[in-house]
């Protein structure tokens, strides 16, 4: 059945995507450019009834690589959407513009890897204290905890 | 020193307070108040108010977040108070300390705004009953 769903999706997605290759039985992954990643997803998840699981965001030194999990249960398999976005402008399209499940995920990478969906319509912090320094994202390889001391700290945000 | 140990001399009400703790220490806290060991025969309390209390028993390893809740709640407690740090992270941050949104142990963050703060170290992941009841014990012997 996976191949079937290779087959179809090599065809539809031609031109948008990097490579899409098979490493297990019920996995898909997708290599894509920033660009056309709203484009990729949109589709997988409008057109292909795909869910949304997570996304996650891992600083590759080169740049911030951003993975869509999504699953098509009755399929019984996870394409994964791969996307890098290179230093030192880390800006993507914001996919919870059109697809609000997008949305916490999309606000908690910004926050650890100060990553910019642009015209996300709701950019509060999500974990970080409210107090936290701004500009430090704690996630990235460089960052040290000695990075931000006590004095970081802007407790006049914080609420009390 | 005379108003301290008659400030502490009757029942001690303690004010149970959570610092960004794992829920493990919470969880043991509330052991105490179970027939098993029963501290409310010693005149041992829970209050709901820090307002009321002799003693605050502070859980977590404290991180920014609760920091101005820890002050401000240290500042409404009615000195002279004891302060239990419970737990490994509330004596040391435990396996936090190097995290990036730990602002210090409560010890450190006390120590800021009142300088003379009386602490009772009870360490341990999470601490016995046993030694939650000796460090109060312990706590008071000191006054």
């Amino acid at each position: 059945m996976i191949k079937e769903v290779m087959k179809d999706l090599k065809g539809k997605l031609k031109g948008k995507i990097i490579d899409i290759v098979q490493p297990r039985v019920n996995r898909i992954y997708i290599r894509v450019e920033p660009k056309k990643a709203p484009e990729v997803i949109e589709y997988l998840f409008f057109k292909y009834k795909c869910k949304l699981c997570t996304a996650t965001g891992m600083d590759m030194r080169e740049g911030i690589e951003i993975i869509y999990h999504l699953a098509r249960e009755d399929k019984n398999m996870i394409i994964n959407v791969k996307t890098l976005i290179p230093y030192p402008k880390l800006e993507i399209e914001s996919i919870g513009k059109k697809i609000p499940a997008f949305r916490w995920i999309e606000r908690e990478i910004n926050e650890m890897l100060g990553v910019t969906f642009i015209g996300h319509p709701d950019m509060r912090r999500l974990i970080l204290a409210d107090s936290f320094p701004k500009g430090k994202y704690p996630l990235r390889k460089s960052f040290k905890h000695s990075d931000v001391t006590d004095e970081d700290y802007d407790y006049e945000r914080s609420g009390i | 020193m005379d108003v301290l140990k008659k400030a502490f001399k009757k029942s001690i009400w303690v004010f149970h307070l959570s610092t960004a703790a794992c829920n493990n220490c919470d969880i043991e806290v509330l052991e105490l108040l179970t027939p098993r060991y029963d501290v409310e025969r010693f005149g041992i309390k829970l209050v709901g108010s820090p307002r009321h209390a002799d003693a605050l028993l502070v859980c977590g390893s404290v991180n920014a977040h609760a920091k101005p809740r820890l002050l401000e709640v240290y500042r409404q407690t009615p000195k002279p108070c004891l302060v239990v740090a419970f737990g490994s992270c509330g004596c040391s941050s435990g396996i936090f300390r190097d995290s990036y949104s730990i602002v210090g142990p409560v010890d450190k963050v006390l120590r800021e705004i009142d300088p003379d703060v009386k602490i009772v170290y009870v360490p341990g992941c999470p601490p016995k009953p046993e030694a939650m009841i000796e460090g109060i014990v312990m706590g008071l012997g000191a006054v």
